[in-house]
């Protein structure tokens, strides 16, 4: 069963190679630099942007579990399973990048501060997602487990999204008002702001992209697994 | 370095944090489209042999 790659799949390759583009252009030349923090601020655009991405894949797999719970049918599992990796590769980018940008600002790599803390636990929940499901041989079970995991484990996205809204923290906002004694906040300049947008919509469109095709390599992962077992037998 | 950051004229000059937090960016992306795609190589070589041993049992 060799599943010929759809022709809507190709052209949004093309498309989101474009925007990432441009996108990058815009973050190095078009965007100014920040006054005071200088050029490491730029690192904003994407660090922002890979966290939205990271939180899309944990909703998205939630949604997708409760669906699995539902119908279950196993696709659902395989999309489950695709959007949390994806998840997982952003959160640890957009962690990583957040660590790198807080040395020259807080004047330390890390503190274990709301935002960093619950940011962190998130990723370590999903990391035990994997650990979970490769401790199940049954898939029906590995299924099953992984939703109702997937669905508790999301209530850490709200959590991690509102701790720099809800807790004292030093992590600025800058989309709305956030804790006065936030280190390292900046207006956004209009330029500033659609280098931001646009950025986001990229990184939509990464996610997208990126989780179609590792839905298709699940599928594909399956239909082996399935033919495996029938040669075993 | 965040009083010398506030008390400074101009920007301060963080471009090497910029470069390395763009190489995390772009590298790790990299890295994990990488691994998309040898996991669909080696997927499709299995599918093969599995498809070779059907057809001759």
């Amino acid at each position: 069963m060799e599943e010929s790659k759809p022709r809507l799949l190709t052209v949004l390759d093309v498309f989101t190679v474009a925007l990432f583009l441009i996108a990058t252009y815009m973050v190095f030349f078009y965007a100014p630099q920040e006054a005071v923090m200088g050029d490491v601020q730029r690192v904003f655009y994407f660090h922002v942007a890979t966290g939205w991405v990271g939180m899309l894949g944990f909703i998205g797999a939630a949604v997708a579990g409760i669906i699995y719970l539902i119908k279950k049918d196993r696709k659902w599992d395989i999309v489950g399973l695709a959007a949390v990796e994806i998840g997982i590769v952003f959160i640890f980018i957009n962690i990583v990048t957040g660590a790198i940008w807080a040395r020259p600002i807080w004047n330390t790599w890390w503190t274990w501060d709301p935002r960093l803390t619950t940011a962190t636990v998130m990723l370590l929940i999903y990391l035990a997602y994997l650990m979970l499901r490769q401790g199940i041989e049954d898939p029906d079970r590995r299924a099953r487990f992984g939703a109702v995991y997937a669905i508790v484990g999301s209530l850490s996205v709200p959590l991690t999204y509102f701790s720099a809204r809800i807790f004292r923290t030093i992590h600025p906002i800058v989309i709305g008002s956030g804790d006065p004694s936030a280190t390292g906040s900046f207006d956004m300049s209009p330029l500033m702001t659609q280098t931001f947008m646009f950025s986001l919509l990229t990184f939509t469109f990464i996610f997208i992209d990126l989780f179609w095709h590792r839905i298709r390599l699940g599928r594909k992962a399956d239909h082996v697994e399935q033919l495996r077992l029938q040669t075993m037998e | 370095m965040l009083l010398s950051v506030l008390l400074q004229e101009g920007p301060a000059n963080t471009t090497s944090y910029m470069i390395a937090g763009y190489t995390i960016i772009f590298g790790v992306m990299l890295i994990y489209l990488i691994s998309l795609l040898i996991r669909q190589r080696n997927l499709n070589k299995d599918l093969e042999v599995l498809e070779e041993i059907q057809v001759e049992d």
